[in-house]
């Protein structure tokens, strides 16, 4: 029994080299070590792995030496007997060994290996981090796409595809996604608005428009006419012209747009009022561009603003006005005889008087007659049932207990009042005949057919200089009757400024209304600029007590209404309606 | 012999001495670093006009002075990225390669302050503030990128002790292959560790244990410890195939820790490039949002 050897190695340039041993026994060990007959140089491998045994009619038995198991034709065996003259290869590692019978009869066994490939010249690109991380073009790719999409495509795309472009819509008619669009918060007043940017951007590429802020702000006022806007701007920084230029390019409305004031991203809160620069922009030397201009030039209200000026009634008995400056020298003409001064006095007889009654302090004071509106901003009309007659009684009659009193502000009511009163002496109507029993004067049924004369004087002294209407009033005749000038007075005496008491409440009334000097009811009470000025300043003036900005006193968007006669502020139709001259005076 | 030159010959000397001590000269220094003069004048400018500048009610990308800094800022991030394709031209012309990369740079560096001024410090969850911190990643991946150039290079030749990558490998190969053939009297155990360390890539290392470095537990170390522990070496022929081996594991952890080393520095040149460029790309994604969007709802 006798094992042919056969192994085929190759060099390194491809050649086959072939060497031949015969192995005698009927036993061939397979394995690693080197004390094998077939040795296996392979790791892989035991170092005894296999032991073929030849067998009854030349049956070739492979078992493995050790718990390994071995391949034979692509199966994994622990032991299998073959006939070697039918061929056979068994795999160990790298190593064939192809089982065949020579014609002699011995058992051969050709062994071939594979080369194990040892490093890998294309490994040097595994230096590279490029070998390891995914490139830099994939993440580009999915970068740009991801940003374009999310922040360009879906939001231009849902906004050109919805079908109903209304401001406000919802659901499927909203554009998606544009919330990344919006630079900043809105301001509170808008903030309903916030995810709803079609609601003022309406248009691709068209700046807001007026119309489109005016659709809301419907009763806003304007501030002058938009050519004299124009005429009246002063000169443009010039960054700011350019900007102006390369906007209306671009379709900007121009300077005297709502958005050029009204800027908005700015965060949540309050629109910021406008600078004082922005109103002295155009109000510095505003003559110089709109000589029509009856405004005088302002631009800080400590340094540079016109003296106030004050709009009263200027005749009396005229509701005509005009407007006149406040130097501490005007006048007004409401109609009415009041000395503040003696009203205001601690030791007259009006303080005496005061004194006497109970809803009165030791004198009188500004609040016993001046009340105040419900804002606390302004005050109500002075009404003289409630101001003055505690002191300055109507009554002109007692029965039993009641007395009778005049109706204020109704002049023919008075007239009638008085010539009705009976108890005046009249001239009896027969003389030397006295009327008996309870007919005669001061009996139950007494009656006087005389001329009522003595009334008729009566009102006469009423109406006079020294009567008790002429205390208040200045008497007059109309279409031959005595009677009293109308009263005008005004609620507000400020054309294009708002003054606000309430803010005012520390302050004594006096340190701006000069009352308790005051012995003229025409003197009107007034502070000049220079009084405002002890405690208002520019908004610059860091050192003044109250640094004011133009906004503290001036409305850009008059609100218009203030301007009518027929404002909120007039007093009641009803209090007016007797006056002799027109029907809609101010008291 | 001064007259046998005219004075062209003499200037074209001088430029050629000028290019060849220009090939010396790093891209930061170019020409006595012109462009981070300019860059660093044109910051200083932007900052002061930004101080002085007076804008109602305050700055903000929207003012005459905001749309300037945004267009010279867009212009700016176009003509920089514009540098991924000049590169791959190799044009030259009056601006060569290296002036462009160092007016990249500084130019790319006065950025952060022209973009952040344009922003007016008004930033947010939006698609704006969205380019401004993607152009600052941009502008910080391209410092860490300067700054690594400066270092790095140094501590990689170091590394290479004068071997080629090609060396490397080759060396690594050579090495297994008289592992192989010292294990093959090993017993089973020891050769599975064997074989484990000679299957062991280690190019395969992925991105963090590239930064890793060398020095990591591996199969070649698990290999050398079992081999090496617990073990009283005789002149036995079974113990000196193991010290033979122990020998030839140790000379592959040492070739590994150099390959991975080098690994280690490249991943660490390499890494802000995959930063800077996707986010370029991204950048000028989102500039592009943020100009359409901003004139979309104007």
């Amino acid at each position: 029994m006798t094992f042919l050897i056969r192994t085929i190695d190759q060099t390194a340039t491809g050649r086959e080299i072939v060497r031949e041993r015969e192995v005698e026994g009927d036993r061939l060990a397979i394995g690693r070590a080197t004390t094998n007959d077939v040795v296996v140089a392979d790791l892989s491998i035991e170092q005894h792995h296999v032991v073929a045994a030849l067998g009854e009619r030349g049956m070739l038995s492979l078992e493995a030496a050790g718990d390994r198991e071995f391949t034979f034709d692509g199966h994994r065996h622990r032991a299998v007997t073959i006939d070697p003259a039918k061929g056979g290869a068994l795999t160990l590692g790298l190593y064939t060994l192809t089982f065949g019978r020579e014609a002699d009869g011995r058992t051969l066994v050709t062994v071939t290996q594979e080369e194990r490939e040892f490093g890998n010249r294309d490994a040097v690109r595994g230096f590279d981090l490029a070998s390891a991380i995914p490139g830099k073009r994939a993440a580009a790719w999915i970068g740009l796409l991801l940003i374009l999409g999310a922040f360009l495509a879906v939001p231009i795309w849902s906004g050109l595809a919805r079908s109903d472009k209304q401001p406000g819509a919802n659901g499927p008619d909203r554009v998606a996604w544009d919330s990344s669009w919006s630079t900043g918060q809105l301001s509170l007043a808008h903030h309903s608005l916030e995810n709803n940017c079609e609601a003022c951007h309406v248009e691709p590429f068209v700046s807001v428009r007026d119309e489109t802020c005016l659709a809301c702000h419907r009763d806003i006022g304007d501030h002058a006419d938009r050519n004299d806007l124009a005429r009246a701007r002063g000169p443009m920084g010039t960054g700011e012209a350019l900007l102006w230029q390369v906007a209306e390019i671009f379709g900007k409305e121009g300077p005297e747009a709502c958005t050029t004031c009204h800027t908005e991203h700015e965060g949540a809160g309050r629109m910021e009022p406008a600078a004082q620069q922005f109103c002295s922009n155009c109000h510095a030397t505003m003559d110089t561009r709109l000589s029509d201009t009856a405004l005088g030039n302002a631009h800080d209200f400590g340094t540079a603003h016109p003296e106030l000026q004050a709009v009263v009634f200027a005749k009396v008995g005229s509701d005509k006005t005009r407007r006149v400056t406040l130097d501490g020298q005007a006048q007004e003409a409401s109609g009415l005889r009041f000395p503040h001064a003696m009203h205001l006095s601690e030791t007259n007889g009006v303080a005496r008087m005061a004194g006497n009654l109970p809803a009165y302090g030791e004198a009188l004071v500004c609040s016993d007659c001046h009340r105040r509106t419900a804002d606390r901003n302004g005050f109500l009309p002075v009404e003289m049932e409630s101001a003055c007659e505690d002191c300055h009684s109507l009554v002109y009659d007692k029965v039993g207990s009641t007395f009778r009193t005049l109706r204020h502000g109704d002049v023919a009511q008075m007239r009638a009042d008085l010539i009705a009163m009976d108890r005046a002496p009249r001239a009896p109507v027969t003389r030397g005949l006295r009327r008996p029993g309870e007919f005669k004067r001061g009996g139950r049924y007494f009656q006087d057919f005389g001329r009522p004369a003595r009334n008729y004087i009566g009102i006469a002294q009423a109406l006079s200089e020294d009567g008790v209407c002429g205390e208040c009033h200045i008497p007059t005749t109309s279409g031959g009757e005595a009677t009293v000038m109308p009263v005008f007075q005004r609620d507000h005496y400020f054309l294009n400024a708002r003054f606000d008491h309430e803010a005012h409440e520390q302050e004594d009334c006096t340190s701006c209304h000069a009352a308790d000097t005051s012995s003229k009811a025409t003197d009107l009470l007034l502070p000049t600029l220079a009084t405002c000025r002890e405690c208002h300043m520019g908004a610059p003036a860091a050192a003044a007590e109250v640094p004011s900005t133009c906004a503290m006193c001036h409305s850009y968007h008059p609100p218009d209404f203030r301007r009518r006669k027929d404002g909120p502020l007039s007093p009641k139709p009803g209090r007016i309606a007797g006056l002799p001259a027109p029907a809609r005076g101010r008291e | 012999m001064a007259s046998l030159f005219s004075r062209r010959d003499g200037a074209a000397h001088a430029d050629i001495d000028k290019r060849r001590s220009a090939s010396h000269e790093s891209f930061l220094a170019h020409r006595a670093f012109f462009w981070a003069r300019v860059a660093g004048f044109m910051s200083l400018f932007v900052v002061l006009t930004y101080v002085l500048v007076d804008v109602e009610p305050r700055h903000n990308g929207g003012s005459w002075y905001g749309y300037t800094l945004g267009t010279l800022g867009a212009g700016l991030i176009v003509w920089l990225a514009w540098l991924g394709i000049r590169k791959r031209r190799p044009t030259p012309g009056s601006w060569s390669l290296k002036g462009w990369t160092s007016a990249h740079v500084y130019l790319g560096l006065s950025l952060v302050v022209i973009g952040t001024m344009h922003t007016g410090f008004q930033l947010g969850w939006n698609v704006h503030t969205l380019a401004w911190v993607l152009m600052m990643l941009v502008i910080l991946s391209g410092l860490y990128g300067i700054s690594v150039y400066a270092t790095l290079p140094q501590a990689l030749s170091e590394n290479r002790r004068e071997m080629t990558r090609e060396q490397m490998i080759e060396s690594l190969a050579t090495i297994d292959r008289q592992l192989e053939t010292a294990a093959q009297p090993l017993a089973r155990e020891d050769a599975d560790r064997v074989i484990a360390a000679l299957e062991q890539d280690v190019f395969a290392a992925g991105i963090l244990a590239r930064f890793r470095g060398p020095g990591s537990r591996d199969a070649t170390r698990r290999a050398l410890q079992h081999i090496s522990t617990d073990r009283a070496y005789d002149d036995g022929a079974d113990d000196l195939a193991q010290q033979k081996v122990r020998a030839l594991l140790g000379k592959r952890a040492g070739q590994i820790d150099q390959i991975r080393r080098q690994m280690q520095i490249k991943a660490l040149l390499e890494i802000w490039l995959y930063v800077h460029v996707p986010l370029t790309i991204a950048l000028l994604a989102a500039l592009t949002a943020h100009v359409v969007s901003v004139f979309y709802y104007w």
